[in-house]
């Protein structure tokens, strides 16, 4: 190669699947190349040229179907395949002025021979790229150190707490209680003075009697020692034990304090782990105690994200959890207004009772009630609601925005008016039912008589099983939940060709498939409540093929393992975790893997559009 | 559009041809494109040359770098670069804009072999250059010390073509404004090293590919007279 086409070459290496080829094959790619301009709105492929692989090197194409409809947008460090992707051949125009690096589709088969991956790359299927992307992400971890081979860095999440040292002893044991904190920061003139810790104030101001008023400076430990914030707390935990200290102040190396590591920060780390949380919550004997637990949840997520857990696992352990306080919130409330006059039971409703919750979901649940509970018994069940829904309000399960809650007397019935309810829903299917199917159809029994809920959820079954006209309604209402093209340089595309800035991945990667799931159970009559056992279930049935069901499972694991990946480098930076990813977080292989994924979805949704001729329902 | 005489270029070709030695004469012996011919079917070869400065019957060629063109497309497989011999010091005011070194540029081939090569893939196409001048006067001087005759080929330069196209829009024109990688943001042409022969041949090559498509939107009424200079 011509050195000096080095430039070409660098660019070639960014795009996959060139980016894995070695680099000789690299240098003797560029010379292999043609290199086209298209204007804007002139067609692609550009006339007069042969079947190529197109990477477009700066610019971008819109390639359309038959039918004039978008299907993908392509932009720098993307490829358009004309070699060996199955008919029909992409068509469709240059949307601004594009230069193209063409590779005629003779050098890419002969590349093929030689590298099978590159091969497989363009000729397999999206569904086959899928599986292998799954098989592959396990040994791809997060990045994120584990235990105490971690940053000291990771476990500063709070600006450190300080006090002047002309301040009084008083003032600092106030600020102490004010805050929290069972030490302080001692500053003199911006410089790191000393520590006083709750100790201090026994051993140096309580017992010798010493006057509260004496500025704080006079007690602080002066030889203190710090820790840069990028040591191990490996480090930190055997500076710690040689210095016999609990605290050490972490200072970096312009000398700026960023915070106080305590022994405790280090070990609680250790000890995050879903087991002694349930035994924590399963313990606890105060709201106080609940929420101290759950907020070791998104820290749990974190961990087990980072450990490579599998999306599911995680789900499943963080909703066990939310169960559990949930379990125990019910407990307490008993324990406060004495013992249920009737049988009830408590269910969870969403995506805790599917068992996919993240850390700090929203709280969706309702309360069955035996018919035979008597009008003046009723006040007893609206204050437990109020007492467990508060409570989850408190632990970090925000308000159900929409109401679903057991504190909204609708969902708070005996199990008749719920019956009554379930009738009409499935066989005058409205849209509020329709907007609610994602809670009602997915309810878990978490606490109380669970004989209230086996029969309902037996008769719903067996009613929806029976009613296509049901299913087709409820399909129809899935198919507004759409997943994206893809990506177009760093935004999403969307059917319409609008952009978004991030990828709602709840909304449009994962909801889809949920949706999906619960109508194939629903058609098939299958009791199983969480996405993948309900496709686990419905494989092989009329419902849903084995090969499709394969293909969703896998697209939805992937997807939701990239949500938890989004939400631990969150929860690390110490932001609160959400559902929208910047394109900018994905690599070009996973957002091929992800447009992949969208087509997996995008042809199961037709196919159920399809069947149950959603157009027709108007 | 500016008139053209390439039938006074050739008849000056084959003037010189009778009189000029060795490749020289091959090169001008070598028939022309047809003037009317569709851009798409005529070959193209977009040239750049570093230099040790300005003048050329004083200063001398360093290296070279050309990619052609032809169907309307740059097939790199046909891109060449390479150093030409010089055995004196270059002026620093050169040396600091291609970063040739004395060292580099000692080690090049001689210009003995340089240029029949140049010669060799050059006759019977089109040259298209950026500024096109230095590099026709440069292998005009280089031709008559070398095989005693001028060096003429049908020229396209894509500075004239931008002058022009900025003349007819009506833009007010700045000498900066028309320098190579000045003109390529403006039809979204990647960023490359610039004052590398071959770099700045294949930016030239890309920004006439741009160029011809904005001068002449159909590319079945692209002629090769509409370029020339």
């Amino acid at each position: 190669m011509e050195i000096e086409l080095q430039e070409i070459r660098d660019f070639l290496a960014g795009v996959p699947p060139f980016d894995e080829l070695p680099d000789e094959t690299l240098d003797s790619l560029p010379e292999q190349l043609e290199i086209r301009y298209l204007r804007r709105g002139e067609t692609f492929p550009p006339k007069g040229a042969g079947a190529a692989l197109w990477l477009p090197r700066s610019g971008a194409i819109e390639l359309r179907d038959a039918a004039g409809r978008l299907l993908a947008r392509i932009g720098e460090g993307a490829t358009i395949d004309d070699c060996l992707a199955p008919p029909p051949r992409p068509t469709g125009e240059a949307i601004e002025d594009s230069l193209l690096y063409c590779l005629p589709c003779a050098a890419l088969r002969r590349l093929g021979e030689h590298y099978p991956t590159l091969e497989r790359h363009f000729s397999i299927s999206p569904r086959e790229r899928m599986r292998r992307a799954l098989e592959t992400a396990g040994q791809d971890p997060i990045g994120i150190d584990d235990d105490l081979g971690a940053e000291v860095a990771t476990l500063l999440k709070h600006p450190p707490v300080t006090i002047d040292a002309s301040a009084s002893i008083q003032q600092a044991a106030q600020r102490m209680s004010e805050e929290r904190v069972s030490s302080l920061l001692v500053m003199r003139n911006e410089c790191l003075a000393g520590i006083v810790t709750d100790s201090d104030l026994r051993r140096r101001v309580v017992a010798p009697g010493r006057d509260p008023g004496e500025p704080v400076g006079e007690i602080v430990s002066s030889d203190v020692h710090s820790i840069p914030p990028d040591a191990s707390l490996m480090r930190a935990m055997l500076t710690m034990t040689r210095l016999r200290v609990h605290h050490l102040p972490v200072i970096d190396g312009d000398g700026r304090l960023l915070g106080l590591l305590s022994d405790g920060d280090i070990t609680r780390r250790q000890t995050i782990n879903p087991v002694f949380l349930a035994s924590d919550i399963a313990r606890a004997d105060s709201l106080d105690e609940l929420i101290a637990a759950s907020r070791a949840l998104p820290e749990l997520q974190l961990r087990l994200a980072s450990a490579n857990a599998s999306a599911r696992h995680i789900g499943e352990s963080i909703s066990c959890l939310t169960d559990a306080i949930c379990r125990r919130l019910l407990e307490l409330g008993e324990q406060r207004f004495g013992a249920p006059p009737a049988p009830y039971l408590w269910l969870a409703g969403g995506s805790q009772a599917r068992g996919e919750q993240s850390a700090h979901s929203d709280q969706d649940n309702a309360m069955i009630l035996s018919d035979a509970t008597r009008a003046d018994e009723l006040p007893w069940f609206e204050d437990l609601a109020r007492f467990v829904s508060d409570g989850l309000n408190a632990c970090g399960y925000v308000y159900c925005p929409g109401d679903a809650m057991a504190t909204n007397p609708e969902w708070r019935q005996p199990l008749a008016t719920w019956r009554g309810y379930f009738d009409r829903w499935i066989g005058h299917p409205e849209p509020k039912a329709l907007m609610l199917s994602s809670i009602f159809f997915d309810l878990k029994p978490i606490h109380g008589d669970e004989s209230l809920f086996e029969s309902l959820h037996a008769e719903v079954l067996e009613k929806t099983r029976a009613n296509t006209i049901f299913i087709a309604h409820l399909t129809a209402n899935a198919l507004s939940h759409r997943p994206p093209l893809g990506f177009f340089r760093n935004f999403v595309l969307i059917h319409d060709g609008k952009h978004d800035d991030t990828l709602d991945i709840k909304h449009r990667g994962l909801a889809p498939i949920v949706d999906i799931a619960r109508i194939v159970a629903l058609a098939e009559g299958l009791a199983p409540i969480a996405t993948d056992a309900r496709l686990r279930a419905a494989m092989g049935s009329p419902s849903l093929s084995r090969e499709m069901g394969r293909n969703l499972r896998d697209a939805l694991e992937f997807i939701a393992r990239l949500r938890f990946r989004h939400q631990a480098r969150q929860i690390r930076a110490g932001v609160v975790p959400d559902n929208y990813l910047p394109p900018a977080e994905l690599s070009q292989l996973e957002r091929s893997h992800l447009k992949d994924a969208f087509r997996i979805i995008q042809s199961m949704q037709e196919l159920l559009e399809h069947r149950y001729q959603v157009g027709r329902l108007g | 559009m500016k008139a053209l005489n390439p039938f006074g270029l050739t008849a000056r070709r084959r003037r010189a041809a009778a009189r000029a030695r060795g490749p020289l004469r091959d090169f001008l012996a070598a028939p022309l494109p047809d003037p009317s011919a569709p851009l798409e079917a005529v070959e193209l070869v977009a040239l750049d040359l570093e230099t040790t400065g300005l003048n050329p019957r004083r200063d001398r060629m360093l290296s070279y770098g050309l990619v052609e063109l032809r169907g309307g497309a740059i097939p790199l497989r046909g891109a060449r670069h390479g150093l030409i011999r010089f055995d004196h010091r270059i002026p620093e005011a050169a040396a600091v804009i291609h970063r040739i070194t004395d060292d580099q540029a000692a080690a090049g081939a001689p210009l003995e072999e340089v240029l029949p090569m140049l010669l060799e893939t050059l006759a019977g196409k089109v040259l298209l250059a950026h500024f096109a001048r230095v590099e026709q006067r440069f292998l005009d001087a280089a031709c008559r010390r070398l095989y005693g005759g001028p060096f003429l080929i049908p020229t396209i330069d894509t500075l004239r073509l931008a002058e022009r196209l900025f003349r007819l829009q009506n833009h007010a024109i700045q000498a900066a404004d028309l320098r190579l990688f000045n003109l390529r943001p403006r039809y979204k042409l990647p960023r490359y090293r610039a004052h590398n022969a071959l770099s700045d041949a294949l930016a030239c090559a890309e920004l006439f590919l741009a160029l011809a498509a904005e001068i002449q939107p159909d590319p079945a009424r692209r002629h090769l007279a509409h370029f020339l200079c």
